[in-house]
Order: structure tokens, then sequence, then C-alpha cells
């Protein structure tokens, strides 16, 4: 591809490491417009394959805004506009010709609030797999749907009422339901919005657990308010700051030495 | 002077209070004393105890002196008028009635006269003791509510008590109308079982009421007037079922598109556009029907080969149909917009297609609101009397067939019910068994419908 020569060679303001080795999705010059105004500008940054990457930052930083630029959610919105390339496997997701049925099931999401259907457990699961033809048999679905259970850690605690409502379980119990309902169309990232905001820390716990198990075979992208959380189970943070990307690097040497004044400042809980 | 200047001296009198009650309120205040609730409310508070006894007594004697006048002045009415086999009170009193009010219809006769000079001189004397009565009470328990005022008086949590009992008095009287009809009903129908026997009203195949109920109970003669309600409850399920089948897919698609694939604009002209279908009454769905849709299904029957009625169950169904669309798109609009865009964001965020996230994620999230407002629509179908009238016939015949002319219970009804009619005759009377036995069906009907709901609730959510 002809964007392919120089898509190393960006002018940016961000501070740090925006560039990988083994990239998954890659995004250049990224603008996103709510009508008039302007929530994100100018990002740049490579996501790569099998990492977890935190999105931090203060709230109506953007990172919200961003995420759902990389499965195209901001779709729904219809005052949002995005400019700029976001390529997947160096395939612009925002070509016209590009089909957002299967990009979206390529990218998974997981909301800030659990959002099980109200529908069954099993249902709920087995949702994707049937919109998106994956299994050809009651066997095979049944399969997707306990291996899905199983990956999302919630197998032992449903595996006798999968016939129940998915919306009776408690809200820890239903995100790890939603992540199932996501990892079930087998996706290559994951796609995280607060998956911990709305829980307790038990619950959190165990989806962060969760999280750095799922990191061994997909690409995470989470955003959160907690920053122990960053540093707990991500390898790489991206600091947001008024819809500018400040600061890309290791985790480690975010949270210990952040080269920014506002990431520093940030982390230290001075501005947020 | 008259009784509506009464009720603008008894508002003025409480207003009165409320000034008097928040000023000694406001001076309590600034003598830095920590009052229990905001000024304002001592005001309300007095101008409420004021006002609402006297409203009582008000309204107590403007009723009642009525009734007690009307009695009273039977007195004046000269003997031979009482004994005349042709007296009708009503008449006399509305006579009298309009002599007081200074209509005259050609020569007085000396005795109204008399009688409605006495009745005015009676309503003078009443409006005197109205004045006296409602005004000392404002005044007087107005200044009992005053006297009340200190500090620790709780005049928020009294006015809050006379305002819920206030509230509970309004829903008090919706309720007591229902029962009184359904009472009213109840006792009427109960007549006419005593004329007919329940079980051939109930289960008899033929209406026929043309000949007196009264005459064959009295001649012993048999089966000249027969009064069988399954044909007309064949009919209105009929005409309600062709009525659903028009609507329910029209209203329900339409709902869907306007909430999720129109945008601000087309959504801005056509939800109005579509209520004003609700807005049009419906003797002009009746004549549209009888005058539009009849012959042009007859026409197109005979096209085809097909024999249809001129005045077919297909015509008035289909129409009613039309008319009640905006009961299921609206209603249906609104509980789909309910649907929490996290449900819809789940659906996307899965890969799913706009139609896949409708049929699979919205539609069974709202089906609760979705199936109420079918059965709204339902009721109104099953209540509906004027299209039928105009376009089904009275004809009552029990068949299935859309394309014969059948009539409905509530059509019937108004036969029986309009011009002249003794209320004595079993002919009348079944007209109240009818209702009564439509107001049973509709609600088994609304109380199984709310039962699936509920089930299904406890299903989903």
């Amino acid at each position: 591809m002809v964007i392919n020569s120089n898509i190393n060679n960006v002018k940016t303001k961000t501070i740090g490491e925006i560039f990988s080795k083994d990239p998954k999705i890659i995004c250049r010059h990224v603008d996103v417009f709510y009508g008039d105004k302007q929530a994100i500008k100018d990002v740049s940054i490579d996501i790569s394959s099998r990492e977890i990457i935190s999105f931090i930052g203060p709230s109506g930083c953007g990172k919200s805004t961003f995420l759902r630029c990389l499965n195209r959610m901001n779709d729904t919105i219809d005052t949002c506009k995005v400019k700029g390339t976001i390529l997947l496997d160096k395939d612009d997701i925002y070509d016209e010709k590009i089909d957002v049925v299967p990009l979206r099931a390529k990218i998974g999401m997981v909301f800030q609030k659990p959002n099980p259907f109200p529908k069954s457990i099993y249902e709920n699961v087995a949702y994707g797999p049937r919109i998106h033809g994956l299994s050809s048999s009651k066997e095979e679905l049944d399969f997707i749907v306990e291996n899905s259970l199983k990956d999302s850690g919630l197998w032992q605690e449903v595996k006798d009422r999968l016939n129940s409502p998915g919306t009776g379980l408690s809200g820890g119990q239903q995100q790890r339901l939603c992540i199932a309902r996501a990892i079930a169309v087998s996706p290559e990232i994951i796609l995280m919005d607060e998956p911990c905001s709305a829980l307790d820390p038990i619950a959190t716990a165990k989806i962060e657990e969760l999280i750095n198990q799922l990191g061994k075979n997909y690409s995470i992208v989470i955003v959160t308010h907690s920053m122990q959380q960053a540093a707990r189970i991500s390898q790489r943070t991206a600091y947001f700051h008024l819809g500018e990307l400040i600061e890309v690097g290791e985790t480690k040497k975010i949270f210990t030495r952040p080269k920014d004044k506002q990431t520093e400042a940030y982390i230290s809980g001075r501005i947020g | 002077m008259n009784e509506y200047s009464l009720l603008i001296i008894l508002l003025l009198i409480s207003t009165l209070w409320f000034y008097f009650g928040n000023k000694t309120a406001l001076s309590l205040k600034k003598k830095q004393l920590k009052l229990n609730s905001l000024p304002h409310y001592y005001g309300i508070y007095v101008a409420l105890y004021s006002f609402i006894p006297a409203l009582f007594s008000y309204l107590l004697i403007l009723v009642f002196d009525g009734i007690l006048f009307s009695n009273l002045i039977i007195e004046f009415v000269p003997k031979e008028i009482l004994n005349s086999p042709d007296f009708n009170k009503i008449i006399v009193l509305a006579q009298i009635d309009n002599a007081v009010r200074g209509i005259y219809f050609g020569e007085q006769p000396d005795w109204v006269t008399i009688a409605s000079n006495q009745m005015i001189e009676w309503n003078y004397h009443s409006l005197i003791l109205n004045f006296f009565c409602s005004i000392s009470l404002a005044l007087g328990i107005g200044y009992l509510g005053f006297k009340n005022i200190n500090e620790e008086f709780r005049s928020r949590n009294s006015v809050e008590k006379i305002i819920i009992s206030l509230l509970g008095l309004s829903s008090i009287i919706a309720i007591l109308t229902t029962i009184g009809i359904v009472f009213s009903v109840i006792f009427e129908s109960l007549r006419f079982f005593a004329i007919i026997p329940a079980s051939e009203f109930l289960f008899g195949l033929i209406w026929n009421p043309q000949f007196e109920g009264a005459e064959r109970a009295g001649s012993g003669q048999e089966g000249l007037a027969t009064y069988g309600s399954v044909p007309l409850f064949v009919g209105t399920f009929l005409i309600s079922l062709i009525a659903l089948c028009v609507s329910v897919p029209i209203g329900l698609f339409s709902a869907v598109y306007l909430s999720e694939y129109a945008n601000k604009k087309e959504r801005s002209i056509f939800k109005p556009l579509l209520e004003i279908l609700a807005g049009i009454p419906t003797v002009v769905y009746g004549f549209f029907a009888a005058l539009t849709v009849a012959p042009l299904m007859r026409n197109g029957g005979s096209l085809i080969g097909l024999d249809v009625a001129s005045e077919s169950a297909l015509a008035a169904g289909f129409v009613m149909g039309i008319m009640i669309i905006p009961f299921i798109s609206s209603l249906s609009d609104d509980v789909i917009n309910a649907v929490p865009q996290s449900l819809r964001d789940a659906g996307y965020g899965l890969g799913s297609t706009k139609n896949e996230v409708i049929t699979n994620v919205i539609i069974p999230a709202a089906l609760p609101g979705i199936i109420a407002s079918i059965i709204l629509a339902v009721s109104r179908a099953i209540g509906e009397t004027m299209i039928v009238v105009m376009a089904a016939g009275l004809a009552a015949n029990l068949s299935f067939n859309p394309l014969d002319a059948v009539t409905t219970v509530t059509a019937q009804i108004v036969t029986i019910l309009v011009g002249d009619q003794e209320f004595e005759s079993a002919k009348t009377l079944s007209a109240f068994a009818l209702a009564l036995t439509l107001i049973v069906i509709t609600l088994i009907l609304n109380f199984y419908a709310l039962h699936v709901v509920k089930k299904y609730r406890e299903q989903y959510e």
C-alpha cells in the first residue's frame, strides 16, 4: 500500500513510543468531531497483536470516543464525523468498501454498564454465533457457548441454569457474561469501555484476572478511570487530555517516570 | 348577587387568609424565631383551611335546596292537574323553572305565576343562607387555622396532608363513577334476565328483538322475539379480528420505521400525520367505510367472482383497522424508544445489522409494551360502534365469513336505544344485558393479556 511506506513517518506532538513492531491496528492523524466540536485532535497510535493497552485520562478527554472509533460504533451517532486513517491489518476500516458487520465481529466490545440482552444466559452467548452463522449444528453452538463461558470464567457458576435470564445475574457475573458474548464470535480485538466502573472490588478483581488471561489470545484496548487498574493489567498505557494523546509508553515507565508534565500531574492526582 | 359572586367572595377571603398567615409567619421569623416551615406554607395552610369547609357548605346548599324546593313547590300545583292522568312531575317543574328564568310559552296560568314567585323568594332566602353559612365558615374556620400559627406549628406537613386527601378524593370520584356504571348495568340486566332466561341469551343463536318480550311473556306465546346474543359476539370478534389483522402489522412496522430508520425530519413530519388519524371522528371513518371502501370491495369482489355483501364485515374491519393504527404505532414507538441504548450498542457491538438488532433485541425487549398497545387497540375495536353501524349493517347473521354482513354488540345497543323506548320491555333491557356481557368479556380479555405480559416479563427480566 502507498500509505505503508510512510506509515511510520509521522509528525506528532505525542511523547513516547506510538509505534509497534507487530501492529494490529494503526491509527494516523485521527480527528473526531461531534457537530462543530472537535472531540479528538490528531491522534496517531499503533495497537499491537496480543497486547493489553489502557487508555487513561480525565473525564471528557475523548478516550471513550477514540475507543468507539476503532470498531466504528460512532457510526450510530448522527452528528459524529471521523477523519484520518485507521487500519486494521492494513485495511482502512473507514473505507467505503468495508462492511461494518464483519468488522464489528472482528473487534468485540464490552461496555461500561453490563448490558446483557433480556434473554437467557445461553441465548446471550449464542446470539453472536447465530447471527454470523458460526455454527452449523446445535452441538457446535453448545460447544461455542460452553467454551466462551469457560473462557470468561462463568461456566462453573451458571452451567446448571443456562436457561435462566441473563439479567438475573449479579453485576460482575453480568459483565463476564457480556465478555463471554463478545468472545463467542472469536474476535481478534476486544475493546473495553470502563468495564469495571459499575462493579464492586471483588467482581473487579475477577474481571481483571480474566482480562489478563484473555490478553494471551486477543489484543485488548481498555479505557479505565482507575490508574491502579491500568497499572495492574496493561503492558502499555496511553494518556489522553482534552482530545489529544499526550503520552504513550510502557505502563511501568508511564507510571514511574512520565516524561510529560501533564501526565505526571494526572498520575500523581493533581488533575483529573 | 348570585352563586358565582359568592364563590369569588370565598376565594377572596381565602386569599386574604393566605396574606395574613404569610404575614404572621414572616413577623415570627423577624423575631428571630426558628420557624418549622417556610412562611408561605402557613399562608397556604390558613387559606386551604378556610376555603375547603366553606366550599363544601356552598356546594351542599346549592345541591340540596334544589331538591327540597322542587318537592315543596308541588303544593302549589292545583289539585285537578295533580290528579289528571297525564300529570308529569318533570314537565310541571320545568314549567315553573322556566317561569323563574322569565321564559314564557304563550299564556301563563295563574298557579305557575304564584309558584314561580314563591320559588324566586325561596331561592333568594337560600342564597342569603348560603352567603351567611359559607362566609361565616370561611372566616370562622379560617380564624381557627390562623390561631394555630406559631413557630412550632408544622404547617408544611399539614398542607401535605390536605393535598393528599384532595388527591385521594379525586381518585375516589373516578372509582365511584366506574362502580356506579357497572352497578346500574347489572341491575338493569337482572331485570332483563327475569324476563329472558340467561341461558337463552348467552347461548341462543338467533338475535331478533323486534317483538315485545312482555307481550310474549304475557300471552305465553313462544318464539316471536328471540334474544340469542351469539351472532352479535361472533360479529364483534370477526370485525375486531379483521381490524387487528390490518392494524397490528401496519402499526408495528410504522413504529419500527419511525423509531429506528426515520431521521429527525421525517419523524417530525410522519408522527404528527399518523396521529391525525387518531383525531378523525369515528363517524367520518364510518361514512368513508360505507361510501368508499364497501362499494370498492363489492366491485372488486365481483371482478374476481366473489359475492361480497354491500355491507360487509371486511369493509368495516378494514376501516376500523386503519382507525386504530395510531394507537399501536404511537404507543409502540414510545416503548421502542424506551429500550435502553445500551442494548442497541450491545447488538451493534457484536456486528448485528440494524434489522437484526430490531428483530432480535429491540422488539423482544419492548414486547410487553407492544402487547399493552395491542390490548388498548383491541378494546377500542370491540367498543367501536359508528363504523359498524354505517358499514357492516344491522343484520344479525351468525357467520364467520368476512364477506357477509354482520353486526356487533355495540351497534345493536345503539339501534335498541335510539328513539323513544319504554324502559320496561325486554327489548330495551336487552341493551343492558349486552353491555354487561361486553364489559365482562373485555375485562377477561384484559386480565388474560396482562397475565401473558407478566409471564413474559418474569421470563426475561
